[in-house]
């Protein structure tokens, strides 16, 4: 019988540096584990500052953004990759 | 156009502007036409805090044992967040709820306005609790020209809109007499009063407030006045939700997805806008040189506050799509954000970085005798 293979999200940021997902509340969780520098303050989707711009994949929504972002723009506190996906800061 | 406080002409809310359409009747939230402001409302609500939930027994003692300049410091910073919630308390209700036409932007503005007075009355319960007299601090606030000068350019625009108003609603759109002069009333001058008032009341919350958060943050950074800076990491939290508000209303306004006129008054706007980030920035780079005219302290002094302002006001005109201003790129004071992480998470006391919690937990003062009994 196949083992299933869980399916691992890669994160690629500014076509240079990239990192595999795993299962954080947030892709700022996830890149905060893999010590990937980003700015942020309230982690709630309000304040805007961690802000990035998603050039490529989906993500899924895990709090809802309280600030105006413009199309392919996502707060990274508030998101998780839906697969593989690249961002730029 | 007289207001009424129930609008008895039926109306579908969903077709309406945010401001200038039809006076809201019914407080209906089950449909919205920007369903933003009831995700603000539902934070804020979930924020509720009050200021007596703050211990503050030790800040007395640290306030005594300061320097004099550091008190004038602290004393100057609480005064100017005083008289920026007394403003902050009562203008979003009296100048934009008459000409409010969503009950959920209704409900926002009176939510905010209301969390800003827990705030006022954080400030009290500070000040009672550092001073003898809060008299000497509170009566300073309208006597002090610094004071009174800042005072004067945070309320300009709130002031002038509110008059246009209170004509608009007493005589409506047109030529008018009044006291021997004539006044023309017209929705596209009022309309623009808006916008220019609402950035405003974006530059006082997301940059002025935040100047000021900064000086109660570096007295904590040093391990003092602990107690206050735990009430103004609760107001920065609010001011946060505050200030994604006006930036809604002002992107809102701007992108089109409101009322189809203010695109263009928007547009029309866009140099006097940044012209008043500029001012405040120049104004509170000038109050930086007040608060340590007599000295700096510890982490902090007008040259950093300063670069803070510059940096603060460009994320604050990023945020609505504006141009930088100001040369400086990453953040002079970068401890200033672990003060405004307020996740939703509520920290455990023994948890978090606050020693005062810790003050008799540990007995540090330990000299060679206390060792007499142990045995190795």
């Amino acid at each position: 019988m196949p083992v299933p293979q869980l399916m691992s999200s890669t994160v690629t940021i500014n076509e240079v540096q990239s990192f595999s997902y795993g299962e954080e509340f947030s892709l700022l969780d996830s890149m905060e584990e893999h010590q990937i520098p980003v700015t942020y303050n309230c982690r709630g989707g309000y304040c805007g500052l961690c802000k990035v711009k998603l050039t490529s994949g989906k993500v899924n929504w895990v709090q809802d953004s309280l600030v105006t972002l413009e199309a392919g723009e996502i707060l990274v506190c508030c998101c998780v990759p839906d697969g593989s996906i690249s961002l730029a800061t | 156009m007289a207001y009424s406080t129930f609008n008895k002409v039926k109306n579908d809310p969903l077709k309406e502007p945010m401001f200038f359409g039809q006076n809201v009747n019914v407080a209906r939230y089950d449909q919205q036409r920007h369903a933003i402001f009831e995700k603000l409302i539902e934070k804020q609500l979930s924020f509720f805090w009050r200021p007596e939930e703050v211990d503050l027994s030790t800040d007395r003692k640290d306030f005594m044992a300061m320097a004099e300049h550091e008190r004038h410091i602290f004393l100057s910073n609480l005064k100017y967040q005083t008289l920026l919630d007394s403003v902050q308390g009562r203008s979003p209700n009296i100048a934009f709820l008459p000409v409010v036409s969503l009950p959920e932007l209704e409900t926002w503005l009176e939510t905010w306005s209301f969390s800003e007075t827990v705030h006022s009355r954080s400030y009290t319960h500070i000040i009672r609790n550092v001073v003898d007299d809060p008299s000497i601090v509170f009566d300073d606030i309208v006597d002090n020209p610094e004071i009174v000068k800042r005072a004067e350019t945070v309320t300009r625009y709130y002031d002038l809109f509110i008059e246009m108003c209170s004509q608009y609603s007493l005589l409506g759109v047109g030529t008018h007499q009044i006291n021997g002069e004539e006044v023309i009333v017209s929705l596209s001058a009022l309309k623009r009063q808006l916008y220019l008032t609402i950035a405003s009341v974006n530059v006082l919350e997301a940059v002025r407030f935040y100047v000021s958060f900064a000086c109660s943050f570096a007295f904590a950074e040093r391990a003092i006045m602990e107690g206050n800076a735990k009430v103004i990491k609760l107001i920065a939290r609010d001011e946060a939700l505050h200030l994604a508000g006006t930036q809604h209303m002002l992107n809102l306004m701007a992108n089109g997805h409101d009322d189809p006129e203010m695109v263009a008054i928007a547009e029309s706007c866009k140099d006097e806008v940044i012209e008043i980030f500029r001012e405040a920035a120049e104004q509170e780079r000038e109050w930086a040189k007040y608060l340590f005219k007599d000295g700096s302290m510890i982490g902090l002094n007008a040259e950093i506050l300063s670069d803070y302002v510059d940096y603060i006001t460009n994320v604050r005109l990023r945020g609505l799509g504006f141009e930088e201003i100001f040369k400086i790129r990453s953040n002079p004071l970068p401890w200033m954000n672990a003060w405004l992480v307020s996740d939703n998470v509520q920290v455990a006391p023994q948890e978090a970085e606050i020693s005062s919690y810790l003050v008799g937990a540990i007995d540090s003062n330990m000299e060679d005798a206390d060792f007499d009994d142990f045995d190795l």
